[in-house]
């Protein structure tokens, strides 16, 4: 009873003070306004999913130590697209001069700010010198065997042998040296088409001797895709996605380089990688929040205008709006300091949530003035009457929010302070801005001569169509009740079906490019976008580790340092025979140039039977890349068919039939033998493979920038945002190791720690608003009943959500605690009022209250539905959720709370006094 | 009194267990029948749909017998025009291939058996099953009942016991009413890596054997479905020396 004297006492001092001093008052406004500015200015956006991710789960912080400490993590690729180009050569030759292009563009000066270095081709300097220390045992002693000749004949009948015995009959094997075997096949048919040539009297160049082997050797330098007509160049920034606003500024200003660029050659280009994403998501959401912003901001005056037919009300409730909204980003910048993407949408949510207590106000200011009461003591009765109720509901509001904030979950935890301070920060501006306001728009009125009752004779708050629900409700209680209760029945059999959202990508804006091309590289390159990956100290770690996960059938591959280095005994083991290698290369040069036809011949039958074998495999296998090369060089359709002639049968013609230019034949097995001996012998240094000889951009993507940790990568086989593969991965992965982390683990860890957590936080608000409600009204009975129509909401929400396959996401499960703090509201005003005016009165208790309940629910459902236009997914989603969610709860708080209240007040004669006589009347 | 309480208990526990593994293995048994079968003569479309998109249907015309404890089995590609005349002979575990293309056999070494057959989601151990059962190198632990595509089924764990076994698990549903295969999972490293799905059963030559089988990987965006058009059991046409390099190398 005190304390609501004291309550009510001081809302009167301040409301008879500010209605005189209002110039004065509004000065205090503008001076805490001023310092909240200044916390404002100290708010950084960051909205992006990456930055919600809970930092106290291990794999998080692992996920957060690879974007830090793992400089190609943050790579940026770009996807060049030649496909529109209908010939596949000259697709592959234009693609391949736009990496070109782009390399020289990407490298000059004005770039250096965002860019450390591009890599559009693999760089061969490492495996040109070191190539043998680098290889396996078991593949030395392969090559040693296919390269102990370097003559015609010897050569081909050493390839022919090696093929037979690894790849024929295995399309499995096939698939998985898929590039190697694409640029052997390709070599080879180059080194036909030289012969043929070669022995048709052309002179064949050193150069071209030279591009083929090279070819042979190494393959071919450029990122392709299957077909050739795609190509990727890798850009490794000098930000991540930690750096928000250079990563914004940094990723816009190199996609408008990299598409310009591509422009200029014909072709499309576009970007991808986690920051393309981030910046994306950025972008979008901003987008979003501009779009909703003023959508909310708009409509929400509109109607302030239209039910208070006032044009100064727009001004009179809009400005301490706006102005709590700085108070709140303030107050969150002398707090936590950032806005996220889901305290951001809920400064927009604030617009319909602040305005409530400008309408409370504002229609007992009306109501007082409509009975004729002078300006002075208008605006002190509102205070006096509709301050209690606002204040109560805004504590329990805020209060269920602050609990939130003692959840594990960053995300949840800062909605639960940002939320928590913005319901504070309204109640407080509204209350000290409207009386005022009120009094210097008096003044005006006055000023011009106005009557004081002019612009309000015609008012009338109460609406018919309230108080016929009022009548309704108290002649026919227990239908109303009947008909609730087998609606609320119908929907929550469906509740059960709710699901889940587990795919992010489904969050983002539809049709963004960058997630686009994440599915051209899993179709065009056979490359997965998002990968798991592991950090360790110990390289042999690393590399026990990568053969374990190899054989993993939802892995396609892992990429690590480990093939680029050499580790424990490996030297030891691998100088040997890298020695004999050497002496056996050494050898070649002094074989016999002779070439037996006879034999050329046949090996190259033999060659084409190899090829045709490994061609029908492909075809079966579905890799089209090796089943298009082999079929091409072997001049057969997607039949089989023979439909050309190739460099097979010429020479295979030439040498059987003759005539053949032996002599210039003879010359060209010269040349490939010196130059193929050259480049092998090239490759046998012995010297140990050290980290710091590895190529910049392999080290930048496996070794972290103070070479203390190593990064693997395990690429899986499908797309792991798609269906459920995630769970095979994910639990294949977990069979070999737990260390594994990523983009796809932390998101799952995100939505099921915001779904445990925000159930967890919500039980609490539950509680807390329960325990609320009590002190307020001081009966159990009431108590309770005044939680039915919120656990009602919760199952009409669930039960159309499940209808309509409506998924929760970690963003959308927002949901569930702002219903708790928001939904209980009504009920709260219509218990204050029916204790106000007694038993037998729901009706104008309904009359009186239903209007202002219709308004605040109405701006609160614009301050959520206001999202729904937004480009981004996740928030569009999470506008539906909310603005259906409110209107549940204003039906339920309508229509079942009251008739909750008659039947167990009025009929079943409960007792919903407060157990203290205090200053309500009693029912 | 507690002591005799607890005893007993332990007993009725381990009879329960003993009961529940005689009744898996019994289910696999009977659900096996349809594929213990002999000297089988086959004719069967095989389509592959990658992201799906239908691949050129395979059609394949298949041999299977069995002889002193060991499994023979001759499949002839006849379409698509491409792969006919391609053929596959597999004795146990080893494996030969006959390309059309070139006329040559080759031989693929064992480990190949765990390899996709004919770039399909089934290992050439998966089409090679005949003759032997599933159930065979598993031990069963009934996992109670499921409704799969409404048909009330058993679910029955299979564990590999046998080091030939291709699987570290499979969970197989079988019908309740008559021990049909309804669907299979197959785990590997703690994951469903691929499901087989058996439909369309026929009573053929004694025997209710699935004319459709469809196996859809989880690892790939693919699915295989064949479709059994011709089947015949205790067949004349399966002749000894069907299975032998000899005449592979002189199928055309």
């Amino acid at each position: 009873m005190e304390k609501q004297n004291l309550r009510i006492r001081l809302l009167t001092s301040w409301g008879r003070w500010s209605i005189v001093h209002w110039k004065e008052a509004l000065l205090i406004v503008l001076g805490i306004t001023l310092i909240m500015i200044y916390g404002a200015s100290r708010v950084q956006s960051q909205m992006t999913y990456y930055s919600i991710l809970p930092s106290k789960e291990k794999n998080v912080q692992d996920l957060k130590e690879i974007i830090k400490n793992f400089p190609m993590a943050s790579g940026i690729i770009a996807v060049i697209d030649g496909r529109k180009i209908k010939n596949p050569a000259e697709a592959e030759k234009q693609v391949k001069a736009t990496i070109d292009a782009l390399e020289r563009e990407l490298n000059k000066a004005s770039y250096k700010k965002y860019i450390i270095r591009t890599s559009g081709k693999t760089d061969i300097s490492l495996f040109k010198e070191h190539g043998l220390m680098l290889t396996k045992s078991e593949d030395i002693k392969r090559f040693a065997e296919m390269f102990k000749s370097l003559n015609f004949s010897a050569l081909l009948h050493n390839i022919n042998n090696d093929f037979e015995k690894e790849y024929s009959g295995n399309e499995e094997k096939l698939s998985l040296d898929e590039n190697f075997a694409v640029s052997q096949f390709k070599g080879l048919d180059n080194l036909v088409h030289l012969m043929e040539k070669a022995a048709s009297g052309k002179k064949v160049s050193n150069a071209e001797v030279n591009k083929v082997l090279g070819g042979y050797l190494y393959g071919d330098s450029y990122l392709l895709s299957n077909d050739n007509r795609m190509g990727l160049l890798i850009i490794e920034p000098n930000f991540t996605i930690d750096t928000i606003g250079k990563m914004t500024k940094g990723v816009s200003f190199i996609e408008k380089g990299v598409k310009s660029v591509a422009a200029a050659h014909g072709l499309k280009a576009g970007l991808t990688g986690l920051t393309v994403v981030g910046r994306d998501e950025m972008e979008t959401s901003q987008q979003g929040l501009a779009v909703s912003s003023t959508i909310a901001l708009l409509l929400i005056l509109a109607l302030m205008i239209f039910a208070f037919r006032m044009f100064s009300a727009p001004l009179i409730s809009g400005t301490p709006l706006v102005v709590g909204i700085i108070w709140t980003i303030g107050l969150t910048g002398f707090t936590i300091q950032r806005l996220n993407i889901v305290t951001a949408m809920y400064m927009v949510a604030l617009l319909g949530l602040g305005i409530d207590y400008a309408i409370h106000l504002l229609t007992a200011f009306v109501q007082e003035r409509d009975g004729g009461v002078p300006f002075k003591d208008a605006v002190l009765n509102s205070l006096g009457k509709s301050g209690n109720g606002i204040i109560i509901g805004a504590l329990t509001t805020a209060a269920a929010f602050f609990m939130l904030s003692f959840s594990k979950t960053e995300m949840i935890s800062e909605l639960g302070i940002v939320a928590g301070l913005g319901i504070i920060s309204e109640l407080v501006v509204m209350i000290m801005m409207i009386p005022p306001l009120l009094s210097w728009r008096n003044s005006r009125v006055e000023r011009k001569g106005k009557g004081e009752h002019k612009l309000f004779a015609r008012i009338n708050i109460n609406s018919h169509a309230a108080s016929g629900l009022g009548n309704m409700l108290v002649k026919k209680p227990y239908a109303v009740m009947l008909v609730m209760i087998l609606v609320i029945t119908g929907f929550s059999f469906f509740a059960g079906k709710i699901s889940i959202e587990q795919n992010i990508m489904n969050m983002e804006k539809k049709g963004l490019e960058s997630i686009k091309l994440q599915d051209e590289m899993v179709k065009e390159f056979g490359m997965a976008p998002d990968v798991m990956s592991i950090i360790s100290s110990n390289l042999d770690e690393i590399k026990s580790l990568s053969t374990k996960l190899k054989k993993l059938s939802s892995v396609k591959r892992v990429e690590s340092i480990v093939p680029y280095v050499t580790i424990g005994d490996e030297v030891k083991v691998r100088t040997p025979e890298i020695k004999e290698f050497k002496m056996n290369i050494e050898n070649t040069r002094s074989e016999n140039s002779g070439i037996d036809n006879r034999k050329l011949l046949y090996e190259l039958n033999r060659l084409e039977d190899n090829f045709l074998e490994l061609s029908d495999l492909a075809y079966l296998g579905n890799m089209d890349k090796i089943a298009g090369i082999l079929s091409h060089a072997t001049g057969r359709n997607s039949d089989g068919v023979k439909v050309g002639t190739t460099a097979f049968d010429s020479l295979g013609g030439m040498l059987e039939k003759g005539p053949v230019d032996e002599r210039n034949l003879e010359h060209l097995q010269n040349m490939v033998r010196d130059n193929l001996a050259a480049k092998l012998t090239e490759m046998t240094s012995l010297q140990p493979v050290t980290l710091d000889m590895v190529p910049a951009v392999m080290r930048d993507s496996f070794v972290s920038s103070d070479g203390s940790k190593f990064l693997l990568n395990i690429v899986p086989t499908k797309n792991p945002w798609k269906g459920d593969f995630r769970k095979i991965y994910e639990s294949q992965i977990k069979s070999v190791t737990d260390k594994a982390t990523g983009m796809v683990l932390a998101g799952d860890v995100l939505t099921i720690m915001a779904r445990e957590d925000g159930v967890r936080s919500s039980l609490g608000a539950v509680l807390v608003i329960f325990i609320i409600i009590l002190i307020d009204f001081r009966n159990v009975k009431l108590a309770f009943l005044t939680m039915i129509p919120l656990a009602a909401s919760f199952l009409v929400l669930f039960g159309i959500m499940g209808i309509f396959n409506i998924k929760f996401d970690f963003v959308n499960i927002i949901a569930v605690p702002l219903l708790i703090g928001i939904g209980i509201d009504d009920a709260v005003h219509i218990n204050h009022r029916y204790l106000l005016e007694g038993k037998g009165s729901m009706a104008r208790v309904i009359g009186k209250t239903g209007t202002a309940l219709l308004l605040t629910s109405l701006t609160t459902i614009i301050g959520f539905a206001s999202f729904i236009p937004s480009p981004m997914r996740a928030m569009k989603s999470t506008g539906i959720v909310l603005s259906l969610a409110m209107a549940i709860a204003f039906i339920n708080s309508v229509l079942l709370h009251p008739a909750v209240l008659i039947v167990a007040a009025e009929k079943l004669k409960l007792n919903i006094n407060p157990w203290r006589k205090g200053d309500k009347k009693h029912v | 009194m507690k002591r005799i309480f607890l005893l007993t208990a332990l007993l009725v526990a381990a009879s329960a267990s003993y009961v529940c593994a005689e009744t898996a293995r019994d289910i696999v048994d009977k659900a096996d029948e349809a594929f213990k079968i002999n000297r089988v003569y086959s004719i069967s479309s095989l389509t592959v749909y990658k992201s799906g998109k239908a691949q050129p249907a395979q059609v394949i015309e298949g041999y299977t017998m069995e002889r002193n404890g060991k499994s023979y089995s001759l499949t002839i590609y006849k379409a698509p025009r491409r792969m006919k005349g391609t053929a596959m002979l597999m004795i146990d575990n080893d494996l030969w291939v006959r390309f059309a293309s070139t006329g040559r056999v080759r031989k693929l070494s064992s480990s190949a058996k765990k390899n996709s057959a004919g770039g399909s989601d089934f290992s050439y151990a998966d089409m090679g099953e005949n003759g032997q059962g599933l159930a065979e190198k598993y031990t069963p632990s009934l996992r109670g009942e499921e409704k799969i595509d409404g048909v009330s089924c058993f679910k029955v764990e299979l564990t590999a016991v046998s080091p030939g076994a291709p699987y570290e698990k499979l969970m197989v549903f079988v019908s309740k009413d008559d021990y049909r295969y309804i669907r299979i999972d197959y785990y590997e490293n703690n994951a469903t890596i691929k499901t087989m799905k058996l439909s369309d059963y026929r009573v053929k030559d004694g025997i209710n054997y699935p004319f459709k089988v469809v196996m859809e990987s989880h690892v790939k965006d693919s699915r295989t479905v064949i479709l059994t058009k011709q089947f015949e059991r205790n067949s004349s046409k399966i002749k000894d020396r069907y299975f032998t390099t000899g005449y592979l190398q002189s199928i055309r």
